[in-house]
C-alpha cells in the first residue's frame, strides 16, 4: 500500500517535464517545423531555473525566467529556420550542442554547480502547483490548436505553406510565433526539472529527456492530450524504477527501461497500418517555404 | 574504389600498424627529463567530484613540485576532441600528457605509439604501453571504511547505495560497504539501486528517496554528484560520499571517499625528472596509502570510539593485515568467490560481477 501510495505521488514529477516539453514540441511541429532541439530549450531553461532560484527569486518567478530563457534561444533557432531557412534537422542539433556549452559555461563561471536549494514546494496532495497547471495547459492548447484563428492559421502552415501563403498568411511570422511559444513551454519543462524536481544543477542535468520528448510526440502523433497520456506512462516507469529496485524485487531494471519505447514503436506501427487519421504527422514537417519556388 | 585497392590499403595499414607497434616494443621509454606535465580533463573542474579532484591535485603539483601544468576542462570521450587537446599540448612543450577518462583509453594508446617521446598517464584508463600508464584506485578500502561508518551510524541496519552503472569497479564499491557495514553491525542489510547514469541528479534523487521510504537510514553512493547527499539531508538521515568530502555540500555527510591523486602524481612526477619511471603493462592500481582514495572522516555524528575503530582497520589495509576482499567470501548465490586464507586477486577484482550475501539489488 505504501509502495502504490509512494510510486503515485512520484509519478507527476517525472510526466510533467515530458508533458511540458512534449507540447511546445507539438506548437512548433504543428506549424511544420521540425524541432529536435528540444534538449537544448530545456537546459536553457534548467540553468535561468538555478541560476535565478540561486540568487533568491522565489520558485514561479525562477520559473517564468526559465520561460523566457527557452524563448530566447527558440528566436535563436527561429532565425536559423524560419528566417535564413537552413535544414531544420542540422540547426536542432546545433542548437542542442550550442546550449550543452553555453550552459555549462555559465553554471561554471556562476559556481552554480551542485548547490541545493529548497525549490519548488507541494501545493495539494504532494503535488506543486506546475503539476496542477499541466492539464490545463493541455487544455489550453488543444483549444488554441483547434478551436481558434490563430490554431487554424499555425496548421495551415505545417500542413501547406504555399496554399497558406496563397492566402494571406504570413508564413515566416507564424512559424517564428509557432517556434517561440514552443520554446518558452520546453524552457519551462525544464525550468520545472532543475526547480522542482533535481534541485540542483549539474552539467548537461536534462539528460536525454528532450530526445525522450521528441519520441513522445511521435507518440502521441502531434495530439496534446495523447502527448500527456504518454507522458504519464513515461513518468510512471521513471517513478516506477527506482521503488522495484528498492523493494529488492528481482526484475532486472533493463526490461524496465525498454517498455516506454516498446510503446512507441507500437503506437508508430499500429498508426501506420491504420492509414492517416487527422492528427497524424504535419505534411510540410520539416519543409522550407520559400515563395514561388516550385515543390 | 575498386575491391584490389581496398585490399592493397587495408594491408598498408596492417603493416603499419604492425611496424608500429614493433616499434613500440623496441623503444624503452626514455626519461623526458625536465617534466612538463599538461591535464586534460573529462569534466569541468567545478564539478564537485572526479574532475575537481584531479584538477585540486593539480594545485598541490604545482604547489609542491614548483611548476604550472596547463589544463583542459570538458574534453569529451572521443578522439576528435581529445587528440587536438593532446597535440596542442605536445606542440607547446609539454611532454607528459594526464588524462582522466575510461573513455580516453583509446586514443591515448594511439597517441604513445604516434608519440614515443612523450608520456602519458591516464586515470580510469584501462591500456598501457612504454610510454603509457594507466591509473586508478583500489575504491573499495576507502569505501569499506565508509561501510564500516554507515554501519555504526544505522539503527536500523538497513542501508542504502546509490550506484551508477554495475560495472565491476563500482560492484566492487558496493560489496565492500556492506562488508564494511557488517564489521561494525553482523546484522547489516544492503540495497542497492543503480542510476543507470553517472551524473543525473533527477534519477539519484528518485533512487535516494525511494530507498528512504524502504526504511534505510543511512545512504552510502558511487555517483558523480552531491545528490544523495542532499536526500538524505532533507530526510534527516545520515550519507557517506565519494569522489571528494562532500560534507562541503551537505551536513548528512559523515565520511566520504576521497581521491587523492597528489600523492600519485608527486612522485611519480619526480620518477620521471629522475630517469626511474618504469612501463607497468597492467598499469597502476593504487591503495590508501599510495594516491588511491583515502577517507575523509569523520563527521560529528561519528562517535571517537567508531572514528578510532575505522581508523583501526585503515591502519590494517595499509599494512596488508586485513586486506578488504579477504577469504572466504561466497557470493549470495551461493558460489565460493575467495577461499579461505586467500584474498581476491586483481584480476577477478576487475571481473567482480557478483554481490556478497546481505545485498539487494543489481539484478
Amino acid at each position: 500500500m505504501d509502495f502504490l501510495a509512494n510510486w503515485l505521488i512520484n509519478i507527476p514529477g517525472f510526466a510533467v517535464p515530458f508533458a511540458l516539453a512534449a507540447l511546445g514540441l507539438i506548437f512548433s511541429e504543428r506549424a511544420g517545423v521540425l524541432n529536435l532541439g528540444a534538449e537544448g530549450f530545456m537546459l536553457g531553461g534548467a540553468l535561468a531555473g538555478v541560476g535565478l532560484t540561486l540568487n533568491g527569486a522565489p520558485p514561479l518567478v525562477a520559473l517564468g525566467g526559465a520561460m523566457v530563457a527557452g524563448a530566447a534561444l527558440g528566436l535563436v533557432f527561429a532565425v536559423l529556420v524560419a528566417g535564413l531557412r537552413i535544414n531544420h534537422v542540422i540547426s536542432g542539433l546545433a542548437l542542442v550542442f550550442l546550449a550543452q556549452a553555453l550552459t555549462s559555461y555559465i553554471a561554471n563561471e556562476n559556481d552554480w554547480a551542485n548547490q541545493s536549494f529548497a525549490g519548488l514546494q507541494d501545493l495539494v496532495l504532494g503535488q506543486d502547483i506546475v503539476v496542477w497547471a499541466t492539464p490545463l495547459l493541455c487544455l489550453g492548447t488543444v483549444w488554441l490548436l483547434g478551436r481558434t484563428r490563430f490554431g487554424l492559421t499555425l496548421r495551415a502552415v505545417g500542413e501547406n505553406p504555399g496554399a497558406a501563403d496563397a492566402a494571406g498568411i504570413d508564413v515566416t511570422a507564424m512559424r517564428f510565433a509557432a517556434i517561440a511559444i514552443g520554446a518558452a513551454l520546453m524552457g519551462l519543462a525544464g525550468g520545472y526539472l532543475t526547480v522542482a524536481v533535481s534541485k540542483i544543477w549539474v552539467d548537461n542535468v536534462v539528460g536525454g529527456r528532450g530526445w525522450i520528448a521528441i519520441a513522445l510526440v511521435i507518440f502521441a502523433r502531434w495530439h496534446p492530450w495523447r502527448a500527456l497520456a504518454g507522458a504519464l506512462l513515461f513518468g510512471c516507469i521513471e517513478a516506477l524504477i527506482p521503488r522495484v529496485n528498492a523493494a529488492g524485487w528481482a526484475v532486472p531494471q533493463y526490461y524496465l527501461q525498454m517498455t516506454p519505447y516498446l510503446a512507441t514503436l507500437a503506437v508508430m506501427i499500429w498508426s501506420a497500418a491504420r492509414g492517416g487519421d487527422r492528427w497524424a504527422q504535419p505534411a510540410a514537417l520539416g519543409q522550407h517555404h520559400i515563395r514561388e519556388e516550385r515543390d | 574504389m575498386t575491391f584490389i585497392t581496398k585490399t592493397m590499403l587495408t594491408l598498408a595499414a596492417g603493416a603499419l600498424s604492425l611496424t608500429g607497434l614493433a616499434q613500440g616494443a623496441q623503444a624503452e621509454f626514455a626519461a623526458v627529463g625536465d617534466p612538463k606535465p599538461a591535464i586534460i580533463l573529462f569534466g569541468p573542474t567545478n564539478d564537485g567530484g572526479w574532475s575537481q579532484s584531479i584538477d585540486e591535485a593539480r594545485q598541490t603539483v604545482e604547489e609542491e613540485l614548483d611548476m604550472r601544468i596547463p589544463q583542459a576542462e570538458e574534453i569529451p570521450e572521443s578522439a576528435t576532441a581529445i587528440r587536438p587537446a593532446a597535440e596542442l599540448f605536445i606542440d607547446r612543450g609539454s611532454n607528459i600528457i594526464i588524462g582522466s577518462a575510461f573513455g580516453y583509453s583509446d586514443t591515448f594508446k594511439e597517441l604513445s605509439e604516434q608519440y614515443p617521446d612523450i608520456l602519458f598517464i591516464n586515470p580510469a584508463g584501462i591500456t598501457n604501453g612504454p610510454n603509457l600508464k594507466s591509473v586508478y584506485g583500489r575504491t573499495y578500502q576507502s569505501q569499506y571504511l565508509c561501510g564500516m561508518v554507515a554501519g555504526g551510524l544505522s539503527k536500523s541496519g538497513k542501508i542504502g547505495f546509490v550506484a551508477a552503472n554495475p560495472f565491476p569497479l563500482v560492484n566492487w564499491t558496493v560489496n565492500a560497504y556492506l562488508l564494511g557495514a557488517r564489521e561494525v553491525n553482523p546484522d547489516a542489510e544492503l540495497t542497492v539501486v543503480f542510476t543507470g547514469a553517472w551524473g543525473d541528479p533527477v534519477k539519484e534523487r528518485a533512487a535516494t528517496q525511494a530507498l528512504v521510504e524502504q526504511g534505510v537510514d543511512v545512504i552510502g553512493q558511487h555517483v558523480d554528484t552531491p545528490t544523495p547527499q542532499v536526500v538524505a539531508e532533507e530526510a534527516g538521515i545520515y550519507a557517506t560520499g565519494h569522489h571528494r568530502d562532500l560534507s562541503e555540500f551537505s551536513e548528512a555527510t559523515q565520511c566520504s571517499s576521497v581521491w587523492t591523486w597528489d600523492k600519485f602524481l608527486v612522485p611519480e612526477i619526480e620518477k620521471i625528472a629522475a630517469g626511474e619511471w618504469e612501463e607497468a603493462p597492467y598499469g597502476a592500481f593504487l591503495g590508501i596509502d599510495e594516491g588511491g582514495t583515502d577517507v575523509a572522516c569523520c563527521g560529528d555524528a561519528v562517535s571517537d570510539e567508531l572514528k578510532a575503530k575505522v581508523m583501526e582497520a585503515r591502519d590494517k589495509i595499509i599494512s596488508g593485515e586485513a586486506p578488504v576482499f579477504a577469504g572466504p567470501i561466497t557470493d549470495r548465490d551461493g558460489t565460493e568467490r575467495v577461499p579461505e586464507g586467500e584474498v581476491l586477486s586483481d584480476a577477478d577484482l576487475w571481473a567482480m560481477d557478483w554481490f556478497v550475501p546481505g545485498v539487494t539489488g543489481g539484478e
